[in-house]
C-alpha cells in the first residue's frame, strides 16, 4: 500500500525551501544594492511598462496556458508562481554577478529585474514539458540549473560571439524546449499507458483556463520581443512585426487544425499551442524585418510547423523516444524557435549579400554557432538535470500519481473516497 | 430585497450626482483659471497624464483582482464578483468626494489622475472588508457600510497623513490593516451562532478555485503599482517599485514552504497560495518608498508569509470559535496581520534610519489610530446594520448566489454534475468502473 501514496513533502520541501530564501536574503544582502544614478520620469516608467507587460505573460499567461489537464489546474498555476518568484531571485543574481564578474555588487535596476523575468521563463516553458511528472522540489532544482545554464549561455553569446542582447534572448525558447524535453525524456521512462490516458486529458473548463493564459500570452507577446531593444525605430519594427506575426499565425493556426480534422472540428489544444508560434518564430528577426508581409509569412509558416508537429510528433517521434512531452511545448516553442533561428541566419546573408560576399560565411557561421548552442546546451543540461531529478533524495512521486493535483494539494471538501 | 436595494442605490447615485454638480470640477479648469492669474502650470497635466498607467493597474487590482479573489465559494461566484464591482463603483465616487471634502477644507475639488488613484485606494478598505462579511450580508446592507467606512476612513488618513505626518506609502496601515479590523469588528456584531459549526454552502468547488487563483495573480502582478502609485519623487517610485517586488517574490517562497509545513503529509492547501503570497506586497507598503535595500524587503516579505500561513492554520479557526468572529475570505491573514506587520516594519526601519520623513513616535502613533479607528467604526457600523437596516433573515441564504441572482438553471444541480463530473475519480465506486 505504501506505493499508492505519494511521499511525504514534509520534511523536505519547508526546509529546502526556507534554506534557500534564508541563503537569497543573504546573498542580497551582502551583493546587491539601489541603483542610486538620478531617475528620469518618462525612462522610469517605459521600463516599469515593459516589466508589468513581460510579469504578466509569465505569471498569468503561462500559468493559466498549461492549466489545461483535467485534475491538475492548481498545481499548474500556483508551480508557476512559485518557478517564477525563484528563478526571478535567482537570476537577478546571475545576471549580475556574471555581468559585472564579481568584482563589486549588483546594482538592481528595473531593466535587470526585466532581463531577470525574462531568463525564468525559460524555466517556465520547460516545466510545461515535464508537467505533471515531477514534484515541487525537482521543479525547484530543476529551476535553479536552468537559470543557471541559460545566464551562462547569454554570457558566452555576448562576449565571445559577439552577439547583442535581444538575440541570445530569443534563443530561449530552443533553449527551453529541448532542456525541458531531455528531463521530461528522463521522467517519463516508467510511465505507462494506462495512468497517461485516464488522467491525461483536457476537461471543457480547464480548456477554458488555459485559453485565458494563451490569451493574455498573444496580447503581450509584442512587449516580449520588444522589450531589450534600445533603438526606437527597431522597436517600432519589432512590435509590428510581431502583431502580423501573431495575427497570421493564428488565422492560420485555426484553419489548419480545422483542415486536419475529419468533419472539420477545430481541436482547442491545437489552438491554445499554434495561436502563439507565430510570436516565437518572429522574435529574432523581428526587428529587421522592414515589410509586414515578411512577418505574416513567417507567421503563416510557424502556424503551419506548429499544426503539422502537433499532428505528427505524439504519435511518431515522441512515442518513439519515449518522450512524454505535457504540454505540447516542442511544437509551441521549439519548432517555431528553431524556424525563427534559421529565417534570422537567412536574414541576414541576403542583407549583408548586398554589401560584402566575405563576411558571409562568417555570418553564417556565427548564426549557426549560437542556435545550436542553444539546442546543444539545452539538451545536455537537460539530460544531467533529469539524471539528478531521478535520485531518491528528490522524492519523486510514483508514477501512477502522475498529473494528480490530490499527490499535492489538500482537498477538505472533496475528499469522498479517500 | 425587491424594494430596500434599488431604492437605496438609486437614492444614493442620485445624491451622488448632485453633490458632484456642485464640489467637483476638473483640473483642466483650475489651470484656465491660474493661466488667468498667470501662473503657468502646465507641467501638472503632464504628470497627471504619466500617472494614468499606474491608475490603470490600480483599477485593474480593484475590479479583477478583489473580485475574482473572493469567487472561491462554491454558489457565491456572481454576488463577489458583482457586488465588488457595485460597492466599488459607489466606493470611489464616494471616496473622490470626501476625502476631496477633507483635504480642501470644503472648497471646490478639482479632481485629477491623482484623485481618482485616491479614490480607488477608499474603495479597497471596503472591498477588504467585505471579504470579511462575504456571503452574510444583503446588497442594502453592503451600500451603507460602503458610505460609512468610507467616510470614517477618509477621517483617519486625514489624520495619519495631515496631523501625525506619518509615512505610509503603500497604505499598509490606512488601507490594509484598517479595511480588516473594520471589516472583522462588523463581522462580529452580525455574528450567528449557526456559523460556528460550519455552513454547508461554505465551501469551495475545484474551478471556483481556480478562478480565485485569477484574482491572486492580477493582485500580484499588479502590487508594485498600488504601492508605488502615489510616490512624490521617481526616486521614490523607483525604491517602492523595487521593494515590493523582492517582498512579493520573496513571500512566495515562505508561504509555500509554511503551507507544506503545517499541512498533511506536507500537502500544500489552495486557500494559503492564494491568500498568504500577497502578504509580502501588504506588509512592505510603509516602508516600500524608505531606503532598507531589498535584502530588508525580502525580510519582511519572508516574515508576512509566514506570519499569513500560521493565521490561516491557527488563528482563524480561534476567532470563530472563541471571539464568535466569522471571517469568510480570511481579509484578517492577508490584510490585517500582515498591515500590523507593515506598521511594525516601518517603526524598525525608521530606528535603523532607512527614513527621515517621519519619526518612531508618529508611525506607532499611526497604526494605533488606525486599529482603533477601525475597531470603533467597524462596532457602530455592524450595530447601525444589524438593527436599522434589513439584512440576511435566515443563515440558510447565507453564501447563496440564487438569493440576489437570476440562476436560469438550478445552482444545485449544476454544481452537482460539474463536481461529479470533473471529480469521478474521488467516488469510490468510479475506481473500479472501466
Amino acid at each position: 500500500m505504501g506505493s499508492k501514496y505519494p511521499p511525504s513533502m514534509r520534511r523536505c520541501l519547508p526546509l529546502w525551501t526556507l534554506v534557500l530564501e534564508a541563503a537569497l536574503i543573504v546573498i542580497f544582502f551582502f551583493f546587491t544594492s539601489y541603483d542610486t544614478s538620478s531617475q528620469d520620469p518618462k525612462k522610469l516608467a517605459g521600463t516599469f511598462r515593459v516589466l508589468q507587460d513581460v510579469t504578466i505573460m509569465v505569471a498569468l499567461g503561462f500559468g493559466f496556458l498549461n492549466s489545461s489537464l483535467r485534475r491538475y489546474g492548481w498545481s499548474s498555476v500556483a508551480f508557476n508562481l512559485f518557478l517564477l518568484a525563484l528563478g526571478v531571485q535567482w537570476a537577478v543574481l546571475m545576471d549580475g554577478f556574471l555581468e559585472q564578474s564579481f568584482r563589486k555588487k549588483v546594482v538592481i535596476k528595473l531593466s535587470s529585474i526585466k532581463l531577470a523575468t525574462m531568463s525564468a521563463m525559460s524555466v517556465l516553458i520547460s516545466a510545461g514539458a515535464v508537467l505533471g511528472k515531477a514534484n515541487l522540489l525537482q521543479l525547484t532544482l530543476m529551476a535553479l540549473v536552468e537559470v543557471t545554464v541559460f545566464v551562462t549561455m547569454r554570457m558566452i553569446d555576448r562576449q565571445y560571439l559577439s552577439m547583442d542582447s535581444h538575440l541570445s534572448m530569443m534563443h530561449i525558447h530552443v533553449f527551453a524546449t529541448y532542456f525541458g524535453l531531455m528531463v521530461a525524456w528522463s521522467l517519463s521512462r516508467c510511465l505507462n499507458k494506462m495512468v497517461m490516458e485516464e488522467k491525461n486529458q483536457t476537461a471543457k473548463s480547464s480548456s477554458l483556463f488555459a485559453m485565458l493564459g494563451t490569451l493574455f500570452l498573444w496580447m503581450f507577446w509584442p512587449s516580449f520581443n520588444s522589450a531589450l531593444l534600445d533603438v526606437p525605430k527597431e522597436r517600432k519594427n519589432a512590435v509590428f512585426n510581431t502583431y502580423y506575426a501573431l495575427a497570421a499565425s493564428a488565422v492560420t493556426a485555426i484553419s489548419m487544425s480545422a483542415l486536419a480534422r475529419p468533419r472539420g472540428k477545430i481541436n482547442m489544444t491545437h489552438i491554445h499551442n499554434a495561436i502563439l508560434a507565430g510570436g516565437v518564430a518572429v522574435g529574432p528577426s523581428c526587428h529587421l524585418i522592414t515589410t509586414p508581409w515578411l512577418a505574416m509569412l513567417l507567421g503563416f509558416m510557424a502556424g503551419l510547423i506548429s499544426i503539422g508537429g502537433a499532428l505528427c510528433l505524439p504519435a511518431s517521434f515522441n512515442h518513439v523516444l519515449g518522450i512524454h512531452d505535457t504540454c505540447g511545448v516542442h511544437y509551441t516553442f521549439g519548432l517555431p524557435g528553431l524556424l525563427g533561428g534559421i529565417a534570422y541566419i537567412l536574414l541576414i546573408i541576403y542583407e549583408v549579400s548586398w554589401i560584402k560576399k566575405s563576411v558571409i560565411s562568417y555570418q553564417l557561421f556565427i548564426g549557426a554557432g549560437t542556435l545550436s548552442l542553444a539546442m546543444a546546451s539545452g539538451l545536455i543540461a537537460g539530460v544531467l538535470t533529469g539524471l539528478v531529478l531521478n535520485l531518491k533524495i528528490c522524492k519523486a512521486p510514483h508514477a501512477a500519481k502522475y498529473f494528480d493535483d490530490q499527490a499535492f494539494w489538500e482537498f477538505p471538501h472533496l475528499a469522498i473516497g479517500f | 430585497m425587491k424594494l430596500s436595494f434599488p431604492f437605496t442605490a438609486i437614492v444614493l447615485e442620485i445624491s451622488m450626482i448632485v453633490l458632484f454638480g456642485f464640489f467637483v470640477k476638473y483640473e483642466t479648469e483650475q489651470n484656465a483659471i491660474q493661466q488667468q492669474l498667470n501662473i503657468t502650470n502646465s507641467t501638472k497635466v503632464d504628470r497627471s497624464l504619466e500617472l494614468h498607467p499606474l491608475f490603470r493597474d490600480v483599477h485593474v487590482m480593484i475590479f479583477a483582482g478583489f473580485g475574482f479573489l473572493m469567487t472561491f465559494l462554491r454558489k457565491y461566484g456572481f454576488s463577489s464578483v458583482g457586488i465588488n464591482l457595485l460597492i466599488a463603483a459607489l466606493g470611489l465616487q464616494w471616496g473622490t468626494f470626501i476625502q476631496g471634502i477633507l483635504h480642501h477644507h470644503g472648497q471646490t475639488i478639482y479632481i485629477g489622475i491623482k484623485n481618482m488613484i485616491n479614490a480607488d485606494f477608499s474603495t479597497a478598505t471596503v472591498l477588504i472588508s467585505f471579504g470579511a462579511v462575504l456571503g452574510k450580508i444583503s446588497p442594502a446592507q453592503m451600500l451603507i457600510m460602503t458610505i460609512i467606512e468610507i467616510a470614517v476612513f477618509a477621517g483617519n488618513e486625514y489624520v495619519v497623513g495631515e496631523i501625525f505626518q506619518a509615512s505610509d506609502i503603500g497604505a499598509s496601515m490606512t488601507i490594509h490593516a484598517f479595511g480588516a479590523y473594520f471589516g472583522l469588528a462588523v463581522a462580529g456584531v452580525l455574528y450567528r451562532p449557526d456559523l460556528r459549526r460550519g455552513h454547508e454552502k461554505e465551501e469551495s468547488v475545484y474551478h471556483s478555485d481556480l478562478f480565485a487563483m485569477i484574482g491572486t495573480l492580477f493582485l500580484w502582478m499588479f502590487w508594485p503599482s498600488f504601492n508605488s502609485a502615489i510616490a512624490e519623487t521617481t526616486e521614490q517610485q523607483y525604491m517602492a517599485i523595487i521593494n515590493t517586488y523582492f517582498s512579493l517574490v520573496a513571500c512566495v517562497l515562505t508561504a509555500y514552504a509554511f503551507s507544506s509545513l503545517v499541512g498533511k503529509r506536507g500537502k500544500l492547501d489552495m486557500v494559503h497560495i492564494q491568500n498568504a503570497t500577497l502578504a509580502g506586497g501588504v506588509a512592505v507598503g510603509t516602508c516600500a518608498d524608505m531606503e532598507i535595500h531589498p535584502y530588508g524587503a525580502m525580510i519582511i516579505g519572508s516574515i508576512a508569509g509566514i506570519v499569513s500561513v500560521l493565521g490561516f492554520k491557527f488563528l482563524t479557526p480561534c476567532l470563530t470559535d472563541k471571539l464568535k468572529i466569522h471571517d469568510t475570505c480570511g481579509v484578517h491573514n492577508l490584510h490585517g496581520l500582515p498591515g500590523v506587520v507593515g506598521g511594525l516594519a516601518s517603526i524598525v526601519a525608521i530606528v535603523f534610519r532607512a527614513s527621515k520623513a517621519s519619526s518612531v513616535v508618529m508611525q506607532a502613533a499611526a497604526l494605533g489610530s488606525s486599529l482603533g479607528t477601525a475597531i470603533v467604526g467597524g462596532l457602530i457600523t455592524g450595530l447601525i446594520l444589524r438593527f436599522f437596516v434589513c439584512g440576511l433573515s435566515s443563515t440558510e441564504f447565507f453564501f447563496d448566489d440564487s438569493v440576489y441572482w437570476e440562476v436560469l438553471y438550478s445552482v444545485k444541480n449544476v454544481n452537482d454534475d460539474y463536481t461529479s463530473e470533473s471529480f469521478a475519480h474521488l467516488k469510490p465506486q468510479s475506481l473500479f468502473a472501466s
